[in-house]
């Protein structure tokens, strides 16, 4: 790591050396990197949990009209307000790309410990949805047009539209034909219906529900389009709430 | 800028990082596991209100064809439900049902279902005041012993659990196979299929996120650019060498999302969408007409007796003369000795094999039309919280009465209204 002094730092008697002094600066980085990965991934974590839920949660519900509609718009709001606090704060470009990585690493934690290693669901059945190359999207977006209007617009878009190409490697082996007893099927339907959920019963699945059916069997371009322009609005709405909560006057003691 | 005598601070910093990270995983691991995974229903079918239970679906003749099992090894569920004339007004009607198991967890997974003789993977619609037989194989999975039951989830309604039973499976889950046979003809193990390739994609790109994470991290930190930025110097950190590393970045991201999405093309390039959709015109099941006419007359609740007397005018418009021997709700069954001379198969905590009486034991000719109390009294009505009756909005209990003939024949009469409770001086609820 290179660190500089040249950026007029309060640099007084209390360090004996530059080296101590940048000693600590490094230290504090990382426990700033720390604190905050813990901290994104556990917020974002929740508000995903119960935003994006089942849909995230189960192969079988992993459909191609809601799932790629509320999936990235869902994911939009924290990459937003990280992005805000990263890029204004530090211009590091990597706002999006650190909140996903967060999220993935408490998905998975919590897809190995709780949905198999408790209650014995296969990692087949219950893998999180893809993000990353979406985070990167948004971040290069940013840092290379260095404006928000841009990223909202040029961003969100893209950030909607990746994501079904991206979890298709992964899903496309699940949406191979089967049959049971005479009913045609896909795998993914097939392992929600073999490995047992007593508290979701198959027609809380929303496979394909809604109205947006102009486009005949092209579900999920228009599925996709459609989430870009929402997650544009919702990266406008949320680059602020980053905005607001990227200071500390929320911690400083004020005379009421 | 200039680096500086680095790997001594780094020394400093290593140790206490590593500490911190694993204080940092602990923390998102404990929050992580907070909002667990779906509950098991163990016992479930208790905490559900008395009035529900007994007045949407009657379960009866639910066998279990095995009690012991190795890994691997298939028994049957199987049983019929009746759906209550007099479904309640609280619960939405069973327009939408999924036939399903209440277990805790995939520990027996399920090959097959059938509601008559439909195959049903998918939700079903049943139709208030017929029966219908259903079918579950279940394969087991897990070793130990579990308590299963057969349940039906109705849509807005919720989990309707009937009667459970204790399963032993032997062996190990790691022995476990589920042969899948595809309509292109190979056969692959479900159990694990796909599992190695998503964690290798999905860690790829986490991976690929961590060293985009770091590389910027590890040049110049997070304060010293927070310092650069508050000195109207931001500009600096990202210049053209910067963009230039983030177009190559994007680039190569890019590339691989389209090698990536062309390889699995090429590897399936016959893939269906997810089938979905409700399954209507399942038969119930196809018998002749009940010759037994039974009409609620009254009933009443002794609280501190436990014990349900129900009024009834029955009629036999048989052949053969009749006996009432059952009266089942709420999956537990009360049998009248006199009937049963025999303890049927059933699991014990929901067969009172002597807790229905009749006030005249005679059989009921043909042709006769006689009033009968009928007397359910017995401590299971207690522990399976039917007595909470006196405690619902909507009072009033429900189930099916069984009449026998002396060739053994069964006629089924369903049976409910609203019952009086009777608080005698000094009992408590
Ligand atoms: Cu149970």
């Amino acid at each position: 790591m290179s660190a500089s002094t040249e950026s007029g730092l309060p640099a007084g008697k209390t360090w004996k050396s530059k080296e101590e002094f940048l000693g600590c600066v490094i230290l504090t980085d990382w426990i700033l990197l720390v604190i905050l990965f813990a901290v994104l991934l556990g917020s974002f974590h929740i508000h995903y949990m119960l935003l994006a839920g089942d849909w995230d949660f189960w192969i079988d519900f992993k459909d191609r009209r809601m799932w790629p509609t509320v999936t990235p718009i869902v994911a939009m709001c924290f990459a937003a307000a990280s992005q805000s606090f990263f890029w204004t704060r530090f211009r590091l470009p990597i706002g999006a790309t650190t909140v996903v990585l967060a999220l993935l690493i408490g998905e998975w934690i919590n897809r190995y410990d709780n949905f198999w290693g408790w209650t014995f669901f296969p990692i087949n059945l219950v893998f999180p949805s893809a993000l990353i190359p979406m985070g990167f999207w948004l971040d290069i977006v940013l840092m290379i047009s260095g404006s928000w209007l841009v990223t909202a617009l040029l961003g969100g878009l893209g950030w909607g539209l990746l994501f079904y190409p991206i979890n298709w490697p992964v899903l496309a082996q699940y949406h191979q034909a089967t049959e049971i007893d005479g009913v045609l099927l896909t795998l993914a339907d097939l392992i929600g219906f073999n490995y047992v959920r007593t508290g979701t019963p198959e027609y809380i699945r929303m496979v394909e529900r809604g109205t947006l059916r102009t486009f005949g069997k092209d579900v999920v371009p228009v599925a996709a389009f459609f989430s870009g322009f929402i997650s544009m609005l919702v990266y406008f709405l949320w680059w602020n709430v980053g905005k607001w909560f990227s200071t500390t006057k929320y911690l400083e003691i004020e005379e009421v | 800028m200039k680096s500086l005598n680095l790997q001594s601070m780094a020394k400093c910093a290593t140790a206490r990082v590593v500490r911190l990270w694993i204080l940092g995983l602990a923390v998102a691991g404990a929050l992580t596991t907070l909002p667990a995974a779906t509950p098991a229903a163990a016992h479930g079918e208790r905490s559900q209100q008395a009035f529900l239970r007994m007045r949407t679906l009657n379960w009866y003749d639910v066998k279990w064809s095995k009690t012991e099992l190795n890994v691997n090894d298939e028994m049957e569920l199987t049983g019929k439900v009746h759906v209550f004339s007099g479904w309640p007004q609280a619960v939405a009607r069973p327009g939408e049902s999924f036939l399903n198991v209440g277990e805790p967890g995939p520990v027996l997974i399920r090959k097959s279902a059938f509601v008559g003789e439909v195959p049903v993977p998918r939700t079903f619609s049943m139709d208030v005041g017929k029966d219908y037989e259903y079918k579950i194989v279940l394969k087991a999975r897990r070793q130990g012993r579990y308590h299963v039951h057969v349940q039906i989830n109705v849509k807005d309604g919720g989990p309707i659990v009937g009667p459970g039973q204790w399963i032993t499976i032997k062996g190990d889950m790691k022995d476990f196979t589920n042969p899948v046979t595809l309509l292109e003809g190979s056969t692959i193990d479900l159990e694990t299929y796909g599992i190695t390739w998503t964690y290798i994609y999905h860690f790829f790109w986490m991976a690929a996120a961590a060293a985009w994470i770091l590389y910027w991290f590890m040049t110049k930190g997070i304060i010293v650019r927070y310092w650069q930025v508050k000195a109207g110097k931001g500009r600096e950190l990202i210049g053209q060498s910067e963009k230039r590393i983030g177009a190559i970045t994007l680039a190569a991201v890019l590339l691989a999302v389209l090698v990536f999405y062309a390889a699995a093309n090429r590897e399936f390039p016959r893939t269906l969408p997810m089938q979905a959709g409700l399954l209507t015109g399942i038969s119930p099941i196809d018998e002749p007409r009940s010759t037994v006419a039974v009409q609620f007359k009254g009933g009443s609740y002794t609280v501190p007796g436990r014990e349900l007397r129900i009024r009834a005018k029955v009629t036999n418009n048989g052949k053969e003369p009749i006996r009432l021997g059952e009266f089942t709700a709420a999956g537990l069954r009360f049998l009248n000795p006199e009937v049963f001379t025999t303890r049927p198969d059933f699991p014990d905590y929901l067969l009172a094999d002597r807790g229905l009486s009749v006030s005249d034991p005679n059989p009921i000719a043909p042709g006769e039309t006689r009033d009968l109390e009928v007397i359910v009294q017995d401590a299971r009505f207690d522990i399976e919280r039917l007595s909470d009756l006196a405690y619902d909005t909507d009072s009033q209990f429900g189930g099916l009465l069984f009449f026998f003939s002396p060739s053994g024949e069964r006629q089924r009469a369903e049976i409910g209204g609203p019952v009086i409770p009777k608080f005698q001086a000094g009992a408590t609820l």
